[in-house]
Formats: structure tokens, C-alpha cells, sequence
């Protein structure tokens, strides 16, 4: 506010009074519509995908997501619920109720029927595609009530604006992505909100509020655990820091109980709450807070501190051994199972790579290098450690919160690269509390006339201020060029930061990666459409109950576009199956062939980049499913199709690899076909190099169909000869 | 002149023979004793100690060797784990001996670098690192005769290797003696530090004035999480990539910074992450600490190095990732400016 000179008569006071209301007012409608600008921001940021190529869905799972959805909109909840899907994992099926996150589906399904509730008659395919951006504005009204909950109302709108268009958070919600991250991060940004004002409130309404947040959370996405794990550490924390209150007592109760009771109800986290070892921590932290109030009880009843003392330590004693035990018995009886490996491989991020391939073969699960972060937070980056600062500067059980939220994030963000995804809001709401304190103190700076200088913080000025008030005095206009200077380098840095936003979504985060676009030799742009030609091809020219056979990666979208049943999916559920998958395309034919036929195999599906120069092709990913294959199937053996270590596909390849199915497959006729002008005939583009076995004989199958791009090869599998 | 010759003939084979049958055992109780010099007991050959041990006597030797082969300029290619398993190898070693102190089998734990000895790697006909082979008692031709270990055996190193030994030379290794992790001076330190700390931390524990309940301590492990987290330690961790590299051609010249993205160095990632850290905390400075600093001289001559420190650091990671990744990320002005 800015300092008004104050006069002595009556109605100057009430003018004064109602401009100070006007103030107030101004400043409301400004918030007002910066939150909605920003609303809107968010959303339209995140439509490059729709006008650059089309309303689709990207990538691999949601696929799977939308076709569930369009089960859930046609044949009803139950049905949903109950439904055992006989099109993948041929010949196991998979139970599909019982094994997803259902959050993402019944939301989409229930904006359908909202908007046609309300007479807009729109395809689920629309709903599904515009779901992501919707919730990611959701989220920024979230950021923004959660930054004014930690520091103040300009924290709160800075840190909106931030995470409307941090790369990090778009990378997983533009148009068409629709996956469980879309919502999920929004409902982990709304529980910790609710919790975080629980904490501060002590209300029971807020805290069962967040205990619903957790719910939604549960509902949506496996990241949960992440909550029930953080929330845990936090109140262990405050705990050991001396913070321990009724406030805090109340709400973690309230929403541990509740939550746990909550989460119980979806099919696919059961009874693990109370069951695996990933959950136990919360409940340790639960009982220990039970001790802690009793201790506080008995403490107020006994007078006698020595008495106290001697009491304190038995029951301590008695908790600790107590606990100890139970968990000790549980794990041995089996009932607590041990930690999962996804979980276990983030608290020793070695784990995966020696034990897990299958894991450890998804790219979004490689550890993260420096150059990432900068991609995906840009300035903030900057900011975050500033911001760490302030809020040890200003410590209370909000900015703890925050602190731990940032900092354990930040740590798992650097062991996959996925998880950038968790801190993008923590890493936006402190930098907004390094931006919003640092502004705020400039301006308090340029506004202040002649009366006592604010340098720095609030805090800080105080004692320098009357210490120095000479010095201080002299140094004024300096002070004020500087802050103004200083303002404007802030809001320059602020909009290289949008600037570079934009870009990153225009560029990097847009692409549907079904669709393929390239630049074409003038310039232009090039689209590859191969997917869903191959797909519709399928759907089209193949039986309704064939079965085809792919890497696990195209599982999905066979499923959801070819309408065709699949041996493997993306749902990696069972590693044996995706093994033998492997096994096949990296035997020999007449090996494979029989791997095939007890499989029931009729079309084979490869993926193949060497003429368009795509390179997450099969051939690329080749070196994986040996790895898994030959961890189930100990004939196949990654050193064979190796060269001294080396992975190669031209003349001096490993004769297996040159003679493998796989190779055998992209390769087949590419020998006669020259794809780069001043090339020998099968020169690879993906791989820069000219193939080394360029006669390919095919016996047991043949081939269907290639897409105009060679993207997408389909085999048939050959009947059996019927004498010989 | 004849007679003279027959005699010296005789008399030198028979010098000839008694000189082999002699260093047979001379043979033995030279790499005995060279085995008993080295630390782990595995036998460092060279040139010279290939011909004299494997090449000039006669079949069936006395002894087998295992001989590891090594490059020092390779041993930092990561992929190759080249100082993983010597070390291993040393292990396998040392707890071999221990474990046929009386009995001496004879066989031998050799290994032989190709810096000093290429001849010898071109009489093994040794071509690709890791090469591990077992030079028999009856080996003749040491191209064609002795056992080499497969090359798909090196994932896990000790169970193989101990596989290998048994199923050629029909020995028993016996158990590994892994070392502990902390020694027994250590542990005896260790424990000692903590008794003598254990009342002063019980004491100040009561009086709840802990390192815990110090905002500092926890600022600056805060800090450090961040910086541990954004200078892609993790990568290195998992990736196992070293610190820097060497340049293949010019093994004098050292590599810091790879470029292409999802790849990167140790020191790479900590210069980056340093970067970063220094103008957030440049900034907590500026609005924190400067404030209370009473000379305005000495306030503006901060100011102006931290903004030009911040500038700098900032310029500096979009110059290396614009380096690195080929992505144009914008930096200060427009990047048709540059």
C-alpha cells in the first residue's frame, strides 16, 4: 500500500478509507483477470499438436486409455469395471478393471456427459484430446492458491504464471497426450494444497478435503505413492525439528486414516496400504504421532519432570521395539511385501539397470543429464536455490513443505527423466517465491520517497535502516537507478523465459510421435503418416481374429486403431511374455517360426527407419529385447550380436544379428533400393550405413504390406505345408 | 679337432639338459617368489617374463598361468570395466592363494600390459580387452592351445572366473574372501569417536539445540541436493561415466565435455550444476546478506560483481547447451544478434 499523508480532519479519513477499499478492489480485479489470463494461457499453449496436425491422440499409452474410455462412454461403469480384455497379451488376456488407474477415464467420461448434458455434441475422441490442457489450467489455480498459502498473493500468481507454460509440465499435457500424468499432477499439486492448509488451519474440513485430493491422486496415477511417502517425511521432520502441534496431528490423521480407507476402494491398490512395504513408512509415521500425543498427555497429567523423564524413555523404548518387531514379523510371514522394483530403483538408482531391463529400457526412465533440466526449467533453474533461500529465510510448516516437496523431487528428477515431470510445481513455486520477494522488494525500493529506505527484505532493513540512515540517505538515487535497472533485467529474464517456453513447445513437445514430420530438402515440412496407414491396413485386410506380433512398444495402438488382438503391450505386466517376443525376433527364422506358431502369431509388425532416417526404430531398440529375452531365455546371449562390444548392422555385423528375424524383417528387400542419392543401394539413413546382408530369403513368411515410408512393415505367417 | 668336438657336444647337451631340469624348479620358485612380492600375488609379466616362463620351457610345463590382459590407456573407457576386473581378478586371485597355502597347485595369476609388452598380446593373438586366458600345463602353440574365457562370462566377473578355473584346471578356488568394506582399525575408530560423542550429542539432544534444529545445516544439505540433483550426478551414478575423458588420438589431451544430448561427463555435469547454483545463491546474497553491509561503496562494487558474475554464468550454460545439445535455446537477446 502505498503511505498516505495523514490528515487531521474527519472527512479526509473517510475519503481515505474508501479509496483504500478501492485499492483493495483494484487489486482483486487485477488478480482476477491475471488468473484467468493465465487460465486461458495455459490451455491454448498446449494446442499446438491440434493445429499443426490434427485432433489425435499421441503416442503409445494413451491409446490404451482412450480405448478404454470409449469401453467405459458405450458399455457403462460396470461393465468398465468387470472387464476382462481377451485382444492382448494373446493368449492370457488381461484383466483391464482390476489393473488400471481408473481416475483419468471416469473424468473424461464424466466431461462427456457434462457437455452433453448440456447439449454439445462432441466426440469422446475431442474430450479425450482436450482433457490435458484442461486440467493443467486447473493446475495453475491451484499453483496460485498454494503459493499464496506458502508465502503471499504475489508468490502465488507469479508461481501460476510459471507453471502455465513450464516445458516440464507441458511435455506431458499438450492436446492429444492423454495420459495419467495429465491429471495426476494436478490432483498431487491439490492434495499437498489441501494438506499444506490443513496443516496450517489444524481444520478437520480441509484435511478430510486433501484426504479426498489423495483419493483423486490414487484414482489416477501409480505417483502416488510419492505422496504417501513425502507427507510421511514431512510430519517425521517437523517432528524432529521441534515443530510437533495439534495442527499437525490433526491433519495427518484425518487424512492418513481417510486416505488409506479411500484408496482401499480402487480395484488395482487394494489392500496395499496396509500390505507392501512402499506404504509402511506413512504408518510408522502414524503411530508415531500417536506416542507423541500420548507423551504430550502424560507430560500435562505428571508435574514431576523426573518422573517424566523416566517414562519417556521406557515407552519410547517400548514403540520403537514394538514397531521394529511388527515389521520384522510382517516381512517374514510375507505379509508386508518388499519394496517393488520401480520403487526400489529410485532409492538405489543402480538397481534397475543390473536387475530390471525391462524397466531400464524405457527412455523416459534414463537418468537425466544437466542439459535436460535447462531444456525443461530454463530460468528457474536459476531461481530455484534463491527461492530455497528465501524460504529458509522465512521458515514456517508451509515453506518446509515446499522446501522438501522441491528438494526430494528434484532428486528423483535426476534419476529418470519422467520424474521432472513431479518437481516441475515445486521447482515453479519456489522460483516464483525467489521472483515475487525480489520484486516486491525492488518496487518497495522505487516506491518509498524520501522517508527511510527499504533495501532487501522486510527483515534485514530494519536494523540496517538505523544504523546507517545516513549513508543510506546519500545513496538513494543510485539505489533507485538500480532497482529500476534491476526490474527491468528481472522482467527481460521473465520474458526470454516465455519466449523460450513457446518455443519448446512448438518444437519439442507438439509432436504426436505417431504422425512423423521432417524437413523436407527446401525447408518444408514433411509428414510421415506411415502408423496409421499400416494400422487401417490392419483393421482393413486382415480377419478380425488375427493375431499379430510386435514389440511391446506398438501394443496399444494395434490394439486401439487396428482393432487386432496383440501378444504384448505396453502394460509390461508380464515379463516372460514380452521375453519370448524377444526370443522370436532375435532367433533365427526356422527358430523363431516355431515361437511363432505356438504363439498363434499371424502377422508379424516391425518398425523400420532406414529409408526415412527415423531412428527409434526396432533395429535401434533391437539390442533391448535381446537383453530382456536372454534374461528369461538363457540361449539368447547379447554378446552374439555384438562385435567386439560394438553394435553393428553393416558387413562386419555379428552373423547372428546379419541372420536374426529381426534384421531379416526391416531388412527385407531394402538390399535393391537406394535411398540417398550417391549411395550404394541399402544404404541405412537411420544408421548412416550400408547394410551387410542385402540378400534376405524369407521361408516361413512373407510380406504383406509396407507403408509408403517403409515406417511400418507387416508379415504374414505362412500356413504350415500341408505334405512334404 | 674331431675329438675335441664330440666331447664338447655331449658335454654341452648334457649342460644343455641339466640346465632345464634345473630351472624347472628355479622356474617354480621364481614365480613363487614373485607371487609372494606382489600385494593380491598376482604375477606382473612382461616381455621378456612370457618368453623365459612360457615360450622357452619345455611342454608339459610344471605349472599353468591365467594370465589377465590389460591396458592402462584403456582402463578408463567405461564399457570396458578394465580396472573393475583386474581388481576382481586380484581378488579371485589373492583368495586362491589363501585357500592353497599348503597344498600349491601351481597354478599362477599372471596379467601383462600392452603398453610394455605388444609381443606378447601378438603371440596370444589378442585383438579385443577384456581377454582372460589359461595357459596349460600341456599348452604348445599359445595362439592356438590356450583356453580363452568367452567373452559374454564378463557380467558377473568372480562367479565366472572362478566357473572357468574349475571347469579347465579341476581345481577347487574355494571360498572368496571378499574385504570388508571398513577395516578393523576403522570400525575401532569409528566406534571410539562415537562413544566419546555420544554424551555431548545426548546432552545437547535434551537441550533441542541439535545440528537439526539448525535452518543452516539443513540450507546448505538443501543446497546440496540441488546441486547433487541438477549436475546429473545421478547420470553418472547409473551410467557409470567417468570424470572426463581421454582423447583417443592425443592421450595427452583431456576430454570434459561430450557433446549430444542424454550423455554426459562427471566434471560436465558438475560445472553446469555449479553454474546454476551460483546465481541463486548470488541473488539470496544480493537481497539477504548485502543489505547489511554498511559501506555503500563496498554494497555497489558487490552489486555490480554479482550481476556481472550472474550475467556471466548465465551466458555460459546457454552457450554449452546450445554447444551440446544443437538446440538453439535463447540466451540474453536474439539469437540474430549473435
Amino acid at each position: 500500500m502505498a503511505t498516505m499523508p495523514i490528515l487531521p480532519n474527519m472527512p479526509a479519513l473517510d475519503l481515505i478509507k474508501s479509496f483504500k477499499l478501492k485499492t483493495k478492489q483494484q487489486e482483486l480485479l487485477i488478480r482476477v483477470s491475471i488468473l484467468c489470463l493465465v487460465y486461458i494461457l495455459a490451455f491454448i499453449t498446449r494446442l499446438f499438436s491440434v493445429l499443426r496436425y490434427e485432433s489425435m491422440i499421441h503416442e503409445f499409452d494413451p491409446y490404451f486409455n482412450y480405448r478404454t474410455t470409449l469401453y467405459l462412454t458405450q458399455n457403462g461403469f460396470y461393465d468398465f469395471w468387470n472387464w476382462f480384455d481377451y485382444e492382448s497379451w494373446y493368449p492370457l488376456g488381461r484383466i483391464v478393471g482390476g489393473t488400471l488407474y481408473p481416475g483419468l477415464m471416469v473424468t473424461a467420461a464424466l466431461i462427456y456427459r457434462i457437455l452433453h448434458f448440456l447439449r454439445f455434441a462432441v466426440h469422446i475422441r475431442e474430450v479425450c484430446v482436450l482433457t490435458a490442457p484442461f486440467f493443467a489450467s486447473n493446475t495453475t489455480l491451484v499453483a496460485y492458491f498454494f503459493g499464496k498459502e506458502i508465502w503471499d498473493t504475489g508468490a502465488g500468481l507469479v508461481a501460476a504464471i510459471l507453471i502455465a507454460i513450464c516445458p516440464g509440465y507441458i511435455s506431458r499435457s499438450v492436446a492429444g497426450s492423454y495420459d495419467n500424468e495429465g491429471v495426476a499432477i494436478f490432483a498431487l499439486l491439490f492434495t499437498f494444497y489441501l494438506f499444506v492448509k490443513a496443516v496450517n488451519t489444524g481444520s478437520l474440513a480441509w484435511s478430510l478435503a486433501s484426504a479426498f485430493g489423495y483419493f483423486y491422486m490414487v484414482s489416477a496415477w501409480g505417483g502416488y505413492v510419492f505422496i504417501i511417502n513425502l507427507i510421511p517425511l514431512y510430519v517425521l521432520v517437523l517432528l524432529i525439528t521441534g515443530r510437533y502441534s495439534m495442527r499437525l496431528y490433526v491433519a495427518y490423521n484425518c487424512m492418513y486414516v481417510l486416505g488409506m480407507l479411500l484408496a482401499m476402494q480402487i480395484r488395482f491398490v487394494g489392500f496395499q496400504h496396509v500390505q507392501s512395504g512402499e506404504h509402511m513408512a506413512a504408518m510408522g509415521v502414524f503411530f508415531l504421532l500417536q506416542v507423541f500425543y500420548f507423551l504430550d498427555w502424560v507430560k500435562h497429567m505428571l508435574s514431576d519432570t523426573k518422573l517424566f523423564q523416566a517414562f519417556l524413555r521406557i515407552t519410547v523404548t517400548c514403540a520403537v521395539a514394538v514397531g521394529a518387531i511388527a515389521l520384522g514379523l510382517g516381512m517374514l510371514s510375507g505379509y508386508i511385501s518388499p519394496w517393488t522394483g520401480r520403487f526400489y530403483s529410485l532409492l538405489d538408482p543402480t538397481y534397475a539397470k543390473d536387475h530390471i531391463p525391462i524397466i531400464a529400457s524405457v527412455s523416459e526412465h534414463q537418468p537425466t543429464a544437466w542439459s535436460s533440466f535447462m531444456f525443461d526449467f530454463h530460468i528457474l533453474l536459476f531461481l530455484f536455490p534463491a527461492g530455497l533461500y528465501f524460504c529458509f529465510k522465512r521458515l514456517s510448516d508451509a515453506t518446509i513443505f515446499i522446501v522438501m516437496y522441491g528438494l526430494t523431487s528434484m532428486y528423483f528428477a535426476g534419476v529418470m527423466v519422467r520424474l521432472i515431470l513431479v518437481a516441475t510445481p515445486a521447482v515453479c513455486l519456489v522460483s516464483a517465491i525467489a521472483v515475487s520477494a525480489t520484486v516486491k522488494n525492488l518496487t518497495v525500493l522505487l516506491r518509498s520517497k524520501n522517508k527511510g529506505v527499504q533495501t532487501g527484505s522486510t527483515k534485514g532493513s530494519s536494523s540496517s535502516k538505523a544504523s546507517s540512515k545516513a549513508l543510506l540517505d546519500q545513496s538513494q538515487p543510485f539505489q533507485k537507478n538500480g532497482a529500476i535497472a534491476l526490474l527491468f533485467g528481472a522482467f527481460y529474464l521473465l520474458s526470454k523465459y516465455a519466449t523460450h517456453c513457446t518455443w519448446v513447445t512448438s518444437e519439442a513437445y507438439s509432436s504426436p510421435s505417431i504422425v512423423l514430420a521432417a524437413r523436407g530438402a527446401h525447408g518444408s515440412r514433411v509428414i510421415f503418416d506411415d502408423y496409421r496407414e499400416a494400422y487401417f491396413w490392419l483393421r482393413q485386410n486382415t480377419p478380425p481374429d488375427a493375431k499379430v506380433m510386435s514389440w511391446w512398444d506398438y501394443g496399444y495402438q494395434i490394439t486401439a486403431m487396428g482393432n487386432r488382438t496383440v501378444i504384448v503391450d505396453n502394460n509390461t505386466w508380464n515379463n516372460t511374455h514380452i521375453a519370448t517376443v524377444g526370443r522370436a525376433m532375435s532367433s533365427y527364422e526356422d527358430e523363431a517360426i516355431e515361437i511363432m506358431r505356438s504363439l498363434d502369431v499371424d502377422y508379424v509388425l516391425v518398425v523400420f527407419g532406414g529409408v526415412t532416417g527415423y531412428s527409434s526404430d526396432d533395429i535401434n531398440k533391437f539390442l533391448w529385447m535381446v537383453r530382456i529375452g536372454g534374461g528369461v531365455f538363457p540361449v539368447i546371449k547379447e554378446p552374439d550380436y555384438l562385435v567386439n562390444g560394438e553394435y553393428r548392422v553393416d558387413k562386419g555385423a555379428a552373423p547372428k544379428m546379419l541372420n536374426c528375424l529381426m534384421y531379416k524383417l526391416c531388412y527385407y528387400r531394402f538390399g535393391e533400393m537406394l535411398t540417398e542419392y550417391g549411395k550404394p543401394p541399402g544404404y541405412d539413413r537411420a544408421r548412416g550405413v550400408e547394410i551387410g546382408n542385402k540378400d534376405i530369403k524369407l521361408e516361413h513368411l512373407e510380406e504383406a504390406f509396407t507403408t509408403s515410408n517403409w515406417i511400418v512393415r507387416i508379415y504374414k505367417v505362412k500356413p504350415p505345408n500341408n505334405r512334404w | 679337432m674331431g675329438n675335441f668336438f664330440i666331447p664338447s657336444l655331449i658335454s654341452f647337451f648334457l649342460l644343455l639338459s641339466k640346465a632345464e631340469s634345473e630351472s624347472e624348479s628355479e622356474l617354480i620358485a621364481d614365480l613363487f617368489a614373485l607371487q609372494s612380492e606382489s600385494k593380491s600375488g598376482v604375477i606382473h609379466l612382461d616381455d621378456r617374463a612370457v618368453a623365459r616362463f612360457l615360450t622357452s620351457p619345455k611342454t608339459p610345463r610344471p605349472y599353468s598361468l591365467l594370465i589377465f590382459f590389460d591396458a592402462v590407456q584403456l582402463r578408463n573407457k567405461p564399457d570396458l570395466r578394465l580396472r573393475q576386473l583386474s581388481q576382481e581378478f586380484a581378488l579371485v586371485a589373492s583368495s586362491f592363494i589363501a585357500n592353497h597355502n599348503s597344498t600349491n597347485p601351481k597354478l599362477f595369476f599372471c596379467d601383462i600390459e600392452f603398453r610394455e609388452s605388444q609381443s606378447s598380446f601378438s603371440l596370444f593373438g589378442v585383438v579385443s580387452l577384456p581377454s582372460i586366458y589359461l595357459v596349460g600345463r600341456t599348452t604348445k602353440s599359445l595362439k592356438d592351445d590356450s583356453e580363452r574365457m568367452v567373452q559374454g562370462d564378463f557380467t558377473r566377473f568372480t562367479d565366472s572366473l572362478v566357473d572357468f578355473i574349475e571347469s579347465r584346471t579341476k581345481l577347487t578356488v574355494g571360498p572368496i574372501h571378499h574385504p570388508p568394506i571398513i577395516s578393523r582399525a576403522q570400525t575401532g575408530i569409528i566406534l571410539g569417536f562415537l562413544l566419546i560423542w555420544s554424551p555431548f550429542a545426548a546432552k545437547k539432544m535434551l537441550s533441542g539445540e541439535t545440528m537439526l534444529h539448525n535452518p543452516r545445516i539443513w540450507l546448505s544439505g538443501a543446497i546440496f541436493i540441488y546441486f547433487f540433483s541438477v549436475s546429473g550426478t545421478m547420470h553418472t551414478v547409473i551410467r557409470k561415466m567417468p570424470m572426463f575423458l581421454m582423447d583417443r588420438e592425443d592421450p595427452e589431451r583431456l576430454i570434459f565435455f561430450y557433446r549430444g544430448t542424454g550423455m554426459q561427463l562427471g566434471l560436465e555435469g558438475f560445472a553446469a550444476g555449479f553454474l546454476y547454483t551460483i546465481v541463486g545463491l548470488l541473488l539470496a546474497f544480493v537481497t539477504h546478506l548485502l543489505v547489511y553491509v554498511k559501506d555503500p561503496k563496498a554494497q555497489r562494487v558487490a552489486m555490480l560483481f554479482s550481476i556481472f558474475v550472474s550475467f556471466w554464468a548465465v551466458r555460459q550454460v546457454i552457450f554449452l547447451d546450445n554447444w551440446k545439445t544443437g538446440y538453439a535455446i535463447h540466451g540474453f537477446w536474439p539469437s540474430s544478434w549473435n
